[in-house]
């Protein structure tokens, strides 16, 4: 038989058709399970090192290892931001070699909990003389599925506006308050605005950028909700009403919604910003001028709770989950997580770290940081589950609010479909498997 | 002393049989070649073929890729994308983006490839300058691309503003988003365009140019009647390969616009795979779209060869 260079040509074609394929496939797996799994001793820490923590995380991780030199933690990059940890989670429960730890996040933890992908951890709590009650009471209950527990608070945030002093004291307005409600907001743009030369006054991130997250608290303030219990409420008349609200900020300027609105707002391009409390330390280093924290408006609950957690691999021994609940106790005890919080802007996740001396005075020093804590107790609640629990809520949701504020659509029309899409993913993925 | 009866002139009998086949490979050459051919074919059974047709399987079960457990569903995920609202969009996106893509790439590396074919000075640092790209992660390039297509801070948006010209939102606008994702991938694609036709055109038979200038043909008659279709085999070849490699685009989509905006604005049935699998964790929704696909590429590869064997 001899190649010619069209039959050349045919089979390379036909071959790399396959091979494309084979490659998008690869991900898939069988979807075998890893029961038992046994390690090599070291605790393997799957991060992506939220708030740009990675030296923190390592100064914590020395310690431990210095303590305990028979189970060493790895700190392994496990992408670079929750949605790739994630993934890189789910290719390793397709067959590959499980972590002990990983940063699961607000919008990740339910579905590896409800598949069975990380391990309830109440019984190891008791067999590792963890105390679960010192860790702030709220953030602790936010993974609780079917009466158990499936992480531990870790890097937990929750929304902030960001105030520029100047702008606010140009504008006749202390920036040390924010404003009370959505309509006092929109009472003061006006003049916000023209003390900024007619720039928008918040800057908020867009719909890739978790705008699903920041809305939240606005549609609470309405009385709305994307959902109660199991049931989507985007088609809530409150629902709808805040949507409108923001649609009608945003073509009126006083709110830019932006794919970089950190930097709009450190650069000067807004008076105000909308952000989680994690991006605390790294605007304070970036910002151009200053800037004061507040609570995001009411009336109360204004903002929702947020961040990640740390969750352990079902599929490994016991052994290396009780070693794993061990270093997680570890790594978010009183100091750690006073000296993981300073580094990062985070809340401190466990109760009595806020009355540490070292603590009093830093927040003293830093009331930005206080901000935080104090919403955390008057002005949050949880999230609702059509955007933590439905997966792919937090995304489908951005992306109708970006068709919304972007895209100038019709709120109604789009909170319609999001509604429909929203309760048939809850019906035929979720339900199901909680009845069971 | 004999006599030939036969002319000299006139074939003998059998000379007019065709050859004969060679009878058959001794038993050396079978068990050289299969110890040649073996190892790559367990290769690509293992990691290519081995992953497709578990694809395939999977594309008929609903799986939750966190889940060891998956349900039989038929073709319930078929039927689900062919009825889906987003369907058509992504389609669109995705010939638009590979079509600009291929035809971009090609004609810009053709004329680049013209341009050093010509003895210029520099013209070894420009060549490696035009390929450099196509060596670089896309993952880098969509992080460069983001301060070149900012639409604050961005050299597009300053170099329009020194013309008074305003600058798009290049990742608010699904349109001009598409337009920001497709020309990142050109410039990173061109190179190789540029390498495959440039090693073409100095393949090239001088000679027929020169004929033309001595005919005194134009130098665009020249490039349609003489050049082009000299590289029609090379042009095949590249509109295979671009098409597949675009067809498969995903680092600078994730990088620059995660499939946005309004949702859809950038994904392309590669970057829906991925959205499927990973962030909705549905597997074998994913695995059905990334089935379709692959017909879609094998038909549209068959095709091109169809037509090239028609030209040929």
């Amino acid at each position: 038989m001899s190649l010619s260079r069209r039959s050349f040509l045919t089979w390379a074609g036909a071959t790399a058709s396959v091979a494309a394929l084979g490659g998008l496939s690869a991900c898939a797996g069988t979807g075998g399970s890893a029961a038992g799994q046994e390690g090599d001793g070291t605790i393997k820490f799957w991060s992506n090192h939220p708030a740009k923590s990675k030296d923190v995380e390592q100064k914590i991780i020395d310690a431990w290892n210095a303590a305990n030199p028979k189970t060493p933690v790895q700190l392994i990059d496990g992408g670079a931001n929750y949605e790739e940890l994630a993934q890189k989670f789910n290719a390793a429960l397709t067959g590959g070699q499980l972590p002990d730890v990983i940063v699961a996040s607000d919008v990740n933890w339910f579905n590896f909990a409800l598949n069975g992908a990380t391990a309830p951890l109440d019984d190891l709590w008791t067999k590792a003389g963890v105390k679960p009650d010192t860790y702030v009471d709220t953030l602790r209950e936010d993974y609780k599925l079917n009466g158990k527990h499936f992480a531990m608070p870790y890097a937990r945030s929750t929304n902030l506006m960001y105030l520029d002093n100047a702008i606010f004291e140009k504008a006749g307005l202390d920036p040390k308050v924010g404003p009370a409600t959505w309509q006092q907001f929109a009472e003061w743009a006006p003049s916000i605005r023209k003390a900024n030369g007619g720039k928008p006054v918040l800057a908020i991130p867009d719909g890739s950028n978790y705008l699903d997250w920041y809305f939240q608290g606005m549609i609470w303030t309405f009385g709305g909700h994307y959902s109660r219990d199991w049931t989507a409420t985007f088609t809530d008349p409150k629902s709808i009403e805040a949507g409108k609200f923001l649609q009608d900020q945003v073509k009126q300027g006083n709110i830019a919604v932006s794919n970089d609105a950190v930097n709009q707002f450190a650069t000067g391009g807004a008076s105000a910003l909308l952000e989680s409390t994690g991006s605390l330390t790294g605007l304070t280093a970036s910002a151009k001028t200053p800037f004061t924290t507040a609570y995001l408006p009411g009336p109360k609950p204004g903002a929702a709770t947020g961040g990640a957690g740390l969750s352990v691999p079902a599929g490994i021994s016991e052994d290396r989950k009780l070693n794993a609940v061990k270093f997680i106790d570890f790594l978010t005890n009183t100091q750690n997580t006073i000296t993981f919080t300073q580094a990062t802007g985070y809340m401190p996740v466990r109760k009595d770290a806020e009355a540490d001396p070292a603590e009093k005075m830093y927040l003293e020093q830093h009331p930005n940081a206080t901000t935080a804590i104090r919403q955390l107790n008057e002005n949050t609640q949880p999230q609702d589950a059509a955007r933590v629990f439905v997966q792919g809520g937090g995304k489908r949701i951005g992306a109708a609010l970006d068709r919304i504020t972007i895209g100038g659509e019709d709120v109604a029309t789009v909170f319609a479909q999001l509604q429909d899409e929203t309760q048939k993913i809850i019906d035929r993925d979720i339900k199901p498997k909680l009845s069971n | 002393m004999s006599i030939s009866t036969r002319s000299p002139s006139v074939p003998a009998d059998d000379d007019l049989e065709p050859p004969k086949r060679r009878q058959a490979y001794s038993a050396r050459e079978v068990a050289l070649a299969s110890a040649l051919i073996l190892p790559n074919l367990v290769l690509l059974i293992v990691f290519t073929y081995r992953p497709l047709l578990d694809n395939i399987r999977l594309s008929f079960f609903d799986w939750n890729i966190s889940s060891p457990r998956a349900t039989f569903i038929g073709l319930g995920n078929y039927v689900e994308w062919f009825a889906a609202r987003s369907t058509g969009t992504i389609v669109l996106n995705t010939v638009v983006f590979t079509a600009v893509s291929v035809i971009g790439s090609m004609a810009l590396g053709l004329a680049l490839a013209m341009l050093l074919d010509q003895k210029l000075v520099g013209r070894g640092a420009v060549r490696s300058m035009v390929f450099a790209p196509y060596v670089i992660s896309g993952a880098a390039i969509g992080v460069a691309f983001q301060f070149v297509f900012d639409p604050t801070f961005g050299l597009v948006q300053d170099l329009l503003g020194r013309v008074g010209v305003d600058t798009p939102n290049f990742y608010q606008r699904p349109g001009w988003a598409l337009f920001m994702v497709t020309v990142t991938y050109i410039w990173k694609n061109v190179g190789y365009a540029f390498v495959i036709y440039l090693a073409a055109l100095q393949g090239r038979r001088a000679e027929l140019d020169e004929a033309a200038e001595i005919d005194g043909t134009g130098p665009v008659r020249t490039f349609l009647r003489v050049t082009l279709p000299q590289l029609r085999p090379t042009t095949f070849f590249l509109s295979v390969t671009v098409l597949l490699n675009s067809f498969q685009v995903f680092d600078i989509i994730n990088v620059m616009t995660k499939g946005g905006p309004l949702g859809t604005g950038t994904t392309t049935m590669v970057y829906q795979v991925y959205q499927e699998t990973f962030v909705n964790a549905r597997a074998g929704y994913g695995a059905t779209v990334a089935t379709i696909m692959f017909i879609v590429v094998l038909i549209i590869t068959l095709l091109q060869v169809r037509i090239q064997d028609r030209q040929d």
